[in-house]
């Protein structure tokens, strides 16, 4: 990304190299420190939580007060609270059993919101900005009006306690499909003028220019689908009656008793929940360059 | 009763959202088990139980007590499911609703006895049972009946003992509390103590409840002072909250945060490691406190519960108890299951679980307060007279009301709002006000 | 069409049929309790008994100024830092990364973090103490939790929304500036006059997605002030939700859900309005 205040222009200018470099270079390093600063500052009750997973489970209370060092860094460092989670507690089943479920709702999510968006963004016909209301209304539905009813619908269904009992209702996510339908909005309509005159169907229309085009917005929109599956607790809990497929989330309760609350094990079961959605951003962080090359058109 | 509603995700109460959508719910009404005909049966049937627990399998140890139940009865067959305990209802009332008989036996929180009883969720046991709970602590059994019929099976119990730092108290030259009954530390002294100990001693805190700001912890304060239970007339269905009793009560509570005896807003699960942590001067927590501090290298003690100065010495109780389900297709088996559980010898579950719970049998009990935790140490011998004490002189059961759940809920909000500063009488009335609106629908 | 046809089935059969029978279901009032309850037809009384109950108008007021605060909030927060972290500087991805990583980490699991931070005695407090301030109440205050909860909300929801900004800011095209002749010009205008109408789109999606999360906001109010102190973090969807399962009222709770859903709906129509680009 270029840096705004500098224009590459070369037109009849004469590079004033000497007084732009310290000056870039001030800029640079204080949006540095501010970023490095906010960073911080997001990430350090997550920090505090992975260190308080490294400690026996009453520390992190205990520590809390009078604030010390000792509140962040633990005094005492122990992996009990990981042995037990993936051993006692079978949080490695549960977590298997979140992925199946997330991803399968990614692809399948994916696969009917890319062409809904389609529709409703690039196509014309009658009654489509009422198509798309009804789609932008769905997720403005909140999850628990609708939880037990659909539950009981479910299990009339024999749908309870199975994988598709768990992926169904996260694949139509019409906060993914208003996402793509913005982003669709601004690929340049000439681009698929161009493609017609060539013959091009809808599909391949759709496949290979619209999508290439975006990207960074599908990515986003399976970011999307993914974490609202991958926290969802209400639906595995009404859902779910056999270990076996249960999930993470649900998982974590194991971790407390209604006497008693193993920090430790509860940060740690949290902190193994997040870093999945977090490689994920990480390793996505590469498709976030523009998505839109160089138009063909030029 | 302990730890709950803080860690509450989803429904707290017997839903009845399943009757708005009724229909969806499965089951025809042959399945509709009015009135058939069950007994404890002489001879084990053949039968494979669904069973609902709030326990973990593996981590508590419930895996344990199902194979042993399944030595002893070889032809019944036991599907343990653990839901959070927090969760328990709303999975219950989808469950149960639907008829379909499943879960067969499951774990029923004993104040909500009434709620679960009126809503039809669970099988009347008395012709069956009542004979046969002579072995189990009386309170309980109260606790897990309603309108003089026995609901519920109790397996487990709670009471409340004063907990003490032995080191900060003997900095500040005060003297522990009492274990005579005659002289039990009242209320009033404690506050006094417990400053005395902040300011001397060092203690940065004088004084914890185990469950701040919850009814079952804090019911002692009112009842003790003469306010009663909180609700009166028939099905405990008028409201009595804001009675003179319960606003001298409460003005205690709100001025030990006022005088910042008790420090404000420490959410209830994180009131033990605090205590552990060696600032505190007293605690008072549930049994469960015991194996904590076991655990733990403080210097402590244990003494009987605080009285209000004048009045009746009064103590929580109370935990969880197994029902069954009406639509149940297997009563026979659920009913030779819940009497082993409950009250064949010490209690299934109590054995088999290596006593980690005070139980509601009474061989149980002995057994229970025969553990190392409570044998290890002079607090711990001091902890062992006031639970057995507690259990069978002073315990109050909570309300037994159809609208507990509200009530609950209500006049845990004004306790909070007490302790936060909020003049007693004002949130006691408004509290009355609520209830007597919430109630309607029960009348 | 085709195209449509799945995602319409999805979202009509499991999120807009359900929703219907929830609606219906407002107009009806229950009689009895469990299992020999029925229901019986009562028009609009359920919305009356809301409206009349001065608690629930209170609520109501509550939610609309909670969420009139606190979505431009958000959303200009997640904008400067979407701004910051498009900056050419070392290690961007990894400061981004740290910033999203709160909306990673389970609602409950954040919760209850912030309830213990916040404490009397906890590392906040230290710091401000620290620093010569005095300790604040917080949650445990009715003027400061209701801002307390809205800073366990922010924390959780910049991250995600800075992602999305961070997509339409890339998306802008660079030519634009050079074409619009900025030598020397302040940055300032260029993002006032250039980046931010190109940034229509995508600041359409992420408000009318922040408002929906806000609105629905739920947990945290559940875990550390459950609604208090003195209603003052009452919202509405935390009193659909102990009416339905404190109350023993499910048609009551539907009925402020759905008083929530058209809230919301109207909140989102103008927003529709203001920044939808037309065809």
């Amino acid at each position: 990304m270029t840096e705004a205040t500098v224009p590459n222009s070369s037109v009849s200018r004469v590079p004033r190299v000497g007084r732009q470099h310290p000056q870039k270079i001030l800029l640079t390093v204080l949006l540095t420190v501010l970023a490095v600063l906010v960073a911080v500052a997001f990430i350090l009750p997550g920090v505090w939580m992975l260190l308080g997973s490294l400690r026996p489970g009453n520390e992190v209370i205990e520590s809390v007060s009078p604030l010390g060092w000792h509140t962040l860094f633990p005094t005492s460092w122990t992996l009990d609270n990981y042995n037990a989670l993936f051993g006692e507690l079978r949080f490695g089943r549960s977590m298997l059993n979140s992925l199946l479920v997330a991803f399968a709702s990614v692809v399948l999510g994916l696969a009917i919101s890319v062409p809904a968006a389609y529709a409703v963004s690039v196509l014309r016909f009658p009654g489509r900005e009422a198509v798309f209301t009804v789609l932008v209304v769905g997720f403005m539905i909140p999850f628990e009006a609708i939880a037990i009813p659909l539950a009981q619908v479910f299990t009339d269904w024999h749908l309870n306690n199975s994988y598709l009992g768990l992926i169904l209702p996260g694949i139509g996510n019409g906060l993914a499909i208003f996402n793509l339908r913005q982003s669709f909005r601004g690929v340049p309509r000439s681009l698929r003028e161009a493609a017609f005159i060539d013959g091009a169907s809808e599909l391949r229309i759709m496949t290979e220019i619209y999508v290439p085009l975006s990207v960074t917005t599908l990515i986003n929109s399976a970011l999307l689908i993914f974490l609202a599956q991958w926290s969802s607790y209400l639906w595995p809990l009404l859902m779910i009656s056999d270990e076996q497929r249960q999930v993470a989330p649900i998982a974590i309760a194991r971790t407390y008793t209604d006497t008693g609350v193993n920090f430790g094990q509860m940060f740690g079961g949290t902190l193994l929940i997040s870093v999945v959605p977090a490689l994920l951003l990480l390793v996505g962080q590469r498709f976030f360059a523009r998505s839109i090359a160089t138009s063909g058109e030029r | 009763m302990k730890l709950s509603a803080r860690l509450r995700l989803t429904a707290t109460c017997a839903a009845t959202v399943l009757v708005v959508t009724a229909c969806g719910a499965g089951g025809s009404d042959e399945q509709n088990a009015a009135s058939g005909s069950w007994s404890v049966p002489q001879q084990d049937p053949t039968a494979t139980l669904n069973v609902v627990g709030i326990l973990d399998p593996k981590a508590d140890g419930m895996d344990t007590v199902v194979a042993a139940f399944e030595k002893e009865h070889p032809t019944i067959k036991v599907n343990y499911q653990q839901v959070p305990f927090d969760n328990l209802n709303s999975v219950l009332d989808s469950r149960i609703t639907s008829k379909t008989g499943d879960p067969d036996v499951f774990w029923a929180d004993q104040p909500r006895v009434p709620a679960l009883a009126k809503r039809g969720y669970l099988q009347d046991l008395t012709a069956q049972f009542s004979g046969l709970t002579s072995g189990l602590q009386e309170a309980t059994v109260k606790n897990s009946s309603y309108e003089g019929k026995l609901w519920s099976l109790p397996i487990a119990n709670s009471t409340q003992v004063l907990f003490y730092n032995k080191d900060l108290l003997a900095k500040a030259g005060v003297q522990g509390p009492s274990m005579d009954p005659n002289q039990r530390i009242t209320w009033q002294q404690l506050k006094t103590d417990a400053q005395t100990v902040q300011q001397k001693g060092g203690a940065s805190t004088g004084l914890l409840f185990g469950q701040p700001n919850r009814y079952y912890q804090l019911e002692p304060l009112p009842v003790s002072a003469g306010g009663g239970i909180g609700a009166a007339g028939e099905g405990n269905l008028a409201p009595a909250v804001n009675n003179d009793g319960w606003v001298r009560a409460m003005t205690y509570y709100g001025s030990l945060y006022a005088d910042k005896v008790s420090p404000r807003g420490i959410a209830a699960e994180q009131i033990d490691s605090t205590f552990l942590a060696g600032n505190t001067a007293y605690l008072v927590e549930g049994n469960w406190m015991v194996g904590k501090l076991a655990d733990s290298k403080l210097n402590w003690g244990a003494a009987l519960d605080p009285v209000w100065e004048g009045g009746k010495p009064a103590t929580p109780n109370g935990s969880w108890s197994v029902g069954m389900n009406p639509f149940s297709k297997n009563k026979d088996a659920a009913a030779v299951f819940m009497k082993w559980l409950a009250i064949d010898g010490e209690s299934g579950y109590a054995k088999y679980r290596s006593y980690a719970e005070l139980p509601a049998n009474a061989a149980g009990l002995k057994s229970y307060l025969g553990s190392k935790a409570f044998t290890g140490s002079e607090g711990g011998k001091q902890a062992a007279e006031v639970v057995n004490y507690e259990t069978q002189n002073t315990p109050v059961g909570r309300v037994p009301t159809v609208g507990y759940i509200e009530f609950e809920d209500i006049i845990g909000r004004a306790f909070s709002d007490i302790a936060n500063g909020v003049d007693p009488k004002t949130a006691l009335d408004s509290a009355q006000n609520q209830l007597s609106t919430a109630w309607q629908q029960y009348k | 069409m085709l195209f449509l046809a799945p995602a319409l089935l999805a979202i009509g059969l499991l999120r807009i049929v359900p929703f219907a029978g929830a609606a219906w279901s407002t107009l009806y009032k229950r009689v009895g309790i469990g299992l020999l309850a029925e229901q019986r037809f009562a028009g609009l009384s359920n919305y009356i008994t809301l409206l009349r109950d001065p608690l629930f108008r209170g609520t109501l007021i509550r939610t609309v100024v909670f969420n009139l605060i606190l979505n431009p909030v958000q959303i200009a927060l997640a904008m400067g830092v979407a701004v910051l972290m498009t900056r050419v500087i070392p290690l961007r991805g990894l400061w981004r990364t740290a910033v999203f990583i709160p909306c990673t980490i389970p609602l409950v699991g954040s919760s209850i973090a912030w309830g213990i931070a916040l404490r009397g005695d906890g590392p906040i407090n230290g710091i401000l103490q620290a620093l010569g301030f005095g300790p604040q109440p917080f949650f445990t205050s009715p003027h400061q939790a209701l801002a307390s909860i809205m800073l366990v909300a922010s924390w959780v929801g910049i991250g995600y929304w800075m992602l999305f900004l961070i997509g339409g800011l890339n998306d802008v095209n660079g030519e634009l500036y050079e074409a619009a002749g900025i030598d020397g010009a302040k940055t300032w205008r260029i993002f006032w006059h250039i980046t931010l109408p190109m940034m229509k789109r995508p600041l359409l999606f992420v408000l009318v997605a922040d408002t929906v999360a806000n609105f629905v906001l739920f947990i945290p109010v559940q875990l550390l002030t459950n609604g208090g102190p003195q209603e003052s973090t009452t919202l509405l969807m935390f009193d659909a939700y102990r009416r339905t399962y404190n109350y023993s009222q499910p048609n009551l709770g539907a009925t402020s859900t759905l008083i929530l859903t058209l809230i919301m709906l109207v909140i989102v129509a103008i927003q529709f309005r203001l920044l939808n680009d037309e065809d």
